[in-house]
């Protein structure tokens, strides 16, 4: 008997893309078999993203090679990938909420009848045929904005198979489901791959990939770290390629000595805008005097977590302690007023105003305070006086306070709002992403400032999707994966194929 | 809106460079002779003491008018109901000026103020209610109250204000309620004073109170952004600034109303019309939603209209052309795409770097 | 109830011939909200067509050549909208007021300056458009109901039918919507999404020159200042009414013909006060839009907590 070869569905060969100030990919080759489901699997800012943004024809590369089916081919829109039987399943859906499932999988291409108008009977038809091929329990007649996340998956899924593809991928899928959704989802994936298609799934979730793929691709820092078949590999291993580096960077510091409890998380359980459960069981301590670090992949309710301590997101279940007081219902004011701080993961919608002044930047939350106000009437005088202190104090590079935000760097503009939010001399402040998208010479600057005020006796929720960041600021972190927390580890002695596999949800 | 920076200045010369061309053209065009009508117009706008004062008395309620819009625009509503609010306060200043007798001047004018000021309040109540609450756009529903205003004074001043059985109209307010006016050739009066006074004063509010900061934190800097991330991050209740902004907005829409009963029509009739509401909004964005902009830009513009009054009373050209050119003018600056593409000069980079330096 | 006496067939007509603009105004302004615009300038569109059409028909002497050229005008002012918010990144709702105001002035400056008018300008030169009196309805009790209405009127019942067939049954339609609710789906599916949005535009712009000419040509043959006197923002308001949908908008405008029809006729009469008839569509609306923005709202459903 012969044994078929494997054929290559596409081929990725040297592909570079830079941004500016990052190599999104590095020379990277890829390369993906018919009829194989192919796990794509890294940290965020690994490079998959871009790397399928180009095989989509989203991005274009600034050098390499794609294959499809063998030929070399230019994918420079996104109807060329369509052509070439790419598909693609985006982590936001991209669906029009009035339509049904059966309107939005054929939005653009509907058929028609021999007058001219849309043949709504068949296209319900045929959605139902295609969606019954591959196994997919889908009524065309469903609403989306009545359907549930699953369904509205399974209708991006129906969307590129009604457009003939032969290649899907699929983005961070189960990011959105529920367990049981994400079972009936990789149901869907078998049969799409016994009828003949070719899955690429991108993932950060190693159980799924042990669970799901043929084969796994590796990414790290935009460059392929491995590439191997799943039944020889292993989650400790992936999770060693994952995460990689052998030494953390250290940042000097003495241990800390933490002293009385100053936040307490009590059973607490967080809804996210979609009205599905971000963080679920939540228990945990912040004792003054030492930095707590969250670890994790972004999206498994650390963003939740951070609005429902600021005030900025209600609470469904349980109860958040600050300084012995119940604060789950104040309002962020109040919140401040009783010495918590925010360094928000967004600076840029959230953390500042940037058509506003540095000044007027740096005393959002002063204002209302002597001497910078006094009754209601703001000290120019004062604030000015303030503002300049602070700007020496942070070092924040600009010629002066009254410049636009705007017009500083990445950098500069978080160490404004890091000079506003330590201003105030907290008792306990969340920092959350607090060195994205900032140069090295501002992230050793800011990294000092809250160890800084650990050593003065405060407390730190440093919440990071930047492992170097977390396991070298903090005294001691829990790793968050889908709500919950699933390790506490020793930043000092846990190993990082340890923390590859808490990060990716899998339990001792 | 940005702040106020160089390229603006370009646009807007421009602008004017352009408009006056196309002035120059449709003047020729119809048999006039631009210099002639240009220096005509000079004229009427701020020669002689009848038409500098005329000038200032046209400007009182677009002052306070593009304020009114300033002010809701910052918090990030985008009101167009501004004209509403006139006719309401402009109605209830009547009815205050009539019905209250027995009072000194200044008691029945503040009176009567008070009252425009709280009517014109009360009608940008419900959207901004709607708004902030049921998440209605108060694009829509200002619009819609504009209406609602025009039939509902229409039919008070034909009903339960009428004052005779033959005139639509209300009873004509006691001298007590009336603001002075100075010159016998001129209606000019003492609310010019009053809408500069709100003009600083807001200035002041804005820029020196920590209530004007909070104000200006809420919207953004964007037109209609309300409700921002920015502010509630902060802590700063923004559904209170919010609606503070659109009642506030509207109370002085009223004041314009009322101003303009008791300073220069002395009682409210049926055919009335405002639409110094609507003009209020262009002549905000114009002045780059600064109360200041907004005070010398009300200014020009009622320079321009007067000009246009005088040009069109002593010769044949119509008074409209001076609407029609402004309007042109408005196209420019809000062209945004058009002031984006000067950035890529670099010495407008530079003029604006300096610029902005300048301005503190 | 003596009142109900008002409600005859000479109502019936003044209601069909108040709605026909609001109506028009109404279909373009549904067809670019459901496209994502915000087209304010409509009342500005109407007029400029209003005058345009009574000049046209002035100097020429044919009614056709009045409706052509006015229309024109409609759509000129709509390539004006969309060249300031498209191509010049204005802000559409300000580019809107602009284009009304700027409407407004110009067509008063011609008034004064072409025909030395002010106010209004009417004239036994300018051809009308003579209303439609179907042969085989003479005679019948259907005469008086569907018969001689002027063409616009027609126009606005045939639309009905034909902009429901477009909205729910062509590909047109649905690229439209999806346009409107969520631009990302559209352009997935290979949508030109700018080019959807000019066409609304310019449809709009055509229809409202038709709703001018109406005014000027149709149900009278004079042009005023103002003519339009706010029915360009009363059929956006139809539209929110209606939900953007051609069959809402229709009965909307309907609705809003009636308040007119009986205030015309009310007038001074009886003690209901017109007025106040009037603004019944008007807080109709605004409950509508309270309705609608309390179900977006309610739309977001938590999963339950349950812990095991």
């Amino acid at each position: 008997m012969v044994k078929t070869q494997k054929e290559i569905a596409i081929e990725l060969k040297g592909i570079t893309k830079t941004y500016p100030g990052v190599v999104a990919n590095d020379n990277v080759d890829f390369k993906v078999y018919k009829g194989e489901i192919h796990a794509l699997v890294g940290e965020n800012g690994a490079g998959k993203s871009t790397l399928v943004k180009i095989l989509y024809g989203i991005e274009q590369p600034d050098s390499g090679d794609i294959y499809v089916e063998g030929t070399n081919v230019k994918i420079n829109k996104v109807e060329k990938a369509i052509e070439l039987g790419i598909g693609m399943v985006h982590q936001e859906f991209h669906l029009v909420p009035s339509f049904t499932a059966a309107e939005n999988i054929g939005l653009g291409d509907e058929p028609k009848t021999k007058s001219g108008f849309i043949d709504w009977e068949k296209l319900n038809q045929d959605v139902s045929e295609i969606a019954n091929k591959y196994g997919l329990d889908l009524d065309p007649t469903l609403k989306m904005i009545d359907a549930s996340v699953g369904t509205q998956q399974r209708t991006e899924i129906l969307k590129t198979l009604y457009r003939n593809a032969n290649i899907l991928i699929l983005d961070e899928p189960t990011a959105v489901l529920t367990p049981q959704e994400t079972d009936e989802l990789f149901e869907v994936i078998r049969s799409l791959v016994n009828e003949g298609k070719t899955v690429i799934f991108i993932t950060h979730k190693l159980r799924e990939v042990m669970e799901i793929s043929d084969r796994v691709t590796v990414m790290r820092d935009g460059k392929v770290q491995g590439v191997t078949e799943t039944k020889q590999t292993s989650p400790a291993e992936l999770a060693k390629l994952m995460v990689g580096r052998e030494v953390f960077l250290k940042v000097d510091k003495t241990d800390s000595d933490p002293k009385d409890v100053v936040l307490e998380l009590k059973n607490l359980w967080v809804h996210d805008s979609r009205g599905l459960i971000a963080i679920k069981n939540f228990n945990m301590e912040v004792k003054r005097g030492e930095i707590v670090g969250i670890a994790g992949v972004d999206g498994n309710g650390q963003t939740e977590l951070v609005e429902a301590l600021a005030g900025l997101r209600s609470t469904s279940k349980g109860e958040i302690i600050f300084e012995n007081k119940n604060i789950e219902k104040l309002s962020p004011r109040k919140r401040r007023r009783l010495g918590l701080a925010h360094i928000p993961e967004d600076r840029a919608s959230t953390g500042l105003n940037l058509r506003l002044d540095i000044w007027e930047n740096l005393i959002g939350t002063s204002y209302f305070r002597k001497p910078l106000s006094i009754s209601g009437i703001i000290s120019m005088k004062n604030i000015v006086k303030h503002s300049k202190d602070l700007k020496e104090r942070y070092d924040i590079r600009t010629p002066g306070v009254f410049i636009k935000v705007q017009s500083l760097s990445g950098g500069n503009q978080q160490k404004v709002v890091i000079a506003r939010e330590l201003s105030e001399d907290p008792t306990l402040t969340i920092a959350s992403q607090p060195t994205r998208g900032v140069d090295i010479g501002n992230i050793e600057a800011i990294h000092k400032k809250l160890v800084e005020i650990r050593d003065d006796g405060k407390a730190v929720l440093l919440i990071s999707a930047e492992l170097d960041e977390v396991m070298s600021v903090a005294d001691r972190v829990a790793v968050i994966y889908e709500g919950e927390i699933v390790a506490w580890v020793n930043p000092r002695e846990v190993n990082q194929e340890q923390m590859g596999l808490y990060m990716a949800g899998i339990k001792d | 809106m940005d702040k106020f920076s160089f390229k603006d200045v370009l646009i807007l010369i421009a602008g004017v460079i352009i408009t006056l061309g196309i002035a120059w053209v449709i003047l020729t065009v119809t048999g006039f002779i631009p210099g002639e009508i240009a220096k005509l117009f000079y004229e009427g706008a701020v020669v002689g003491q009848r038409n500098i004062v005329n000038t200032l008395n046209i400007a009182t309620p677009y002052i306070l008018t593009s304020i009114a819009t300033v002010i809701s625009f910052r918090v990030g509503m985008f009101n167009i109901g501004i004209n509403g609010s006139m006719y309401v306060g402009g109605l209830y200043a009547a009815w205050a000026g009539y019905k209250f007798t027995n009072l000194g001047h200044i008691s029945h004018v503040s009176l009567a103020l008070a009252i425009s000021i709280i009517c014109g309040s009360l009608w940008m109540l419900l959207p901004a209610l709607l708004k902030v609450y049921a998440g209605v756009s108060e694009i829509i529903s200002t619009i819609i109250l504009n209406f609602v205003a025009v039939l509902f004074v229409s039919y008070m001043a034909n009903g339960p204000f009428r004052a005779d059985p033959i005139a639509p109209a209300t009873p004509r307010i006691l001298e007590t309620a009336e603001l002075k006016q100075y010159f016998p050739n001129s209606q000019f009066n003492t609310g010019f004073f009053i809408a500069v006074t709100v003009a600083f004063f807001t200035y002041f509010i804005l820029k020196k109170t920590t209530f004007g900061y909070e104000l200006r934190s809420g919207g953004d800097g964007l037109v209609g952004s309300y409700p921002s991330r920015y502010s509630s991050y902060l802590g700063i209740p923004t559904d209170r600034s919010a609606i503070t902004g659109m009642l506030i907005s509207g109370g002085l829409g009223g004041l314009a109303g009322g101003i303009e009963i008791l300073g220069n029509a002395r009682y409210f009739y049926q055919e009335l019309a405002f639409n110094q509401g609507f003009d209020g909004i262009l002549i905000a964005i114009v002045g780059k939603l600064e109360p200041l902009g907004g005070l010398i830009a009300s200014l020009f513009w009622s320079a321009l209209k007067n000009g246009g009054l005088f040009v069109d009373y002593k010769t044949d050209v119509s008074r409209e052309i001076v609407v029609i050119l402004l309007s042109i003018l408005i196209f420019f600056v809000s062209a945004q795409k058009l002031v984006s593409a000067l950035e890529k000069f670099s010495f407008v980079r530079k003029l604006d770097s300096i610029f902005s330096r300048r301005i503190k | 109830m003596e009142w109900l006496e008002i409600f005859d067939i000479s109502l019936f007509r003044s209601l069909i011939r108040s709605a026909t603009p609001i109506a028009l105004i109404g279909f373009g302004a549904a067809m670019c909200s459901a496209a994502g615009v915000l087209n304010i300038g409509l009342e500005g569109k109407m007029l400029n067509a209003a005058f345009v059409g009574v000049a046209a028909s002035y100097y020429s002497g044919s009614a056709l050549t009045g409706f052509i050229w006015g229309v024109s005008a409609g759509v000129i002012t709509a390539i004006l909208f969309g060249v300031l918010s498209f191509n010049l990144g204005a802000d559409e709702v300000l580019a809107g007021l602009a284009i009304n105001i700027f409407a407004l002035a110009l067509t008063r400056y011609l008034l004064e300056t072409l025909f030395k008018r002010r106010g209004f300008f009417s004239d036994p030169s300018i051809q009308g458009i003579d209303p439609i009196e179907f042969e085989f309805l003479k005679d019948t009790p259907f005469e008086k109901i569907l018969s001689g209405y002027t063409p616009s009127v027609y126009l606005v019942f045939l639309l009905a039918f034909l902009l429901y067939l477009v909205y729910y049954k062509t590909r047109l339609g649905t690229a439209i919507r999806a346009t409107g609710e969520n631009p990302e789906a559209a352009k997935d599916a290979g949508i030109n999404t700018l080019r959807m949005k000019w066409l609304v535009v310019i449809f709009s712009g055509v229809l409202a020159g038709i709703g001018g000419t109406f005014l000027s040509l149709e149900n009278m043959t004079l042009f005023t200042e103002g003519m339009s006197a706010g029915k360009g923002y009363i059929g956006l308001v139809a539209s929110s009414f209606g939900n953007n949908t051609p069959l809402g908008v229709f009965g909307a405008s309907l609705f809003f013909g009636l308040g007119d029809a009986i205030g015309i006729r009310l007038q001074g009469v009886y003690e209901l006060d017109s007025r106040l008839i009037l603004m019944i569509p008007y807080a109709l609306t605004v409950i509508v839009l309270i309705l609608i923005g309390i179900r977006q709202r309610l739309r977001v459903r938590p999963v339950p907590i349950n812990e095991d």
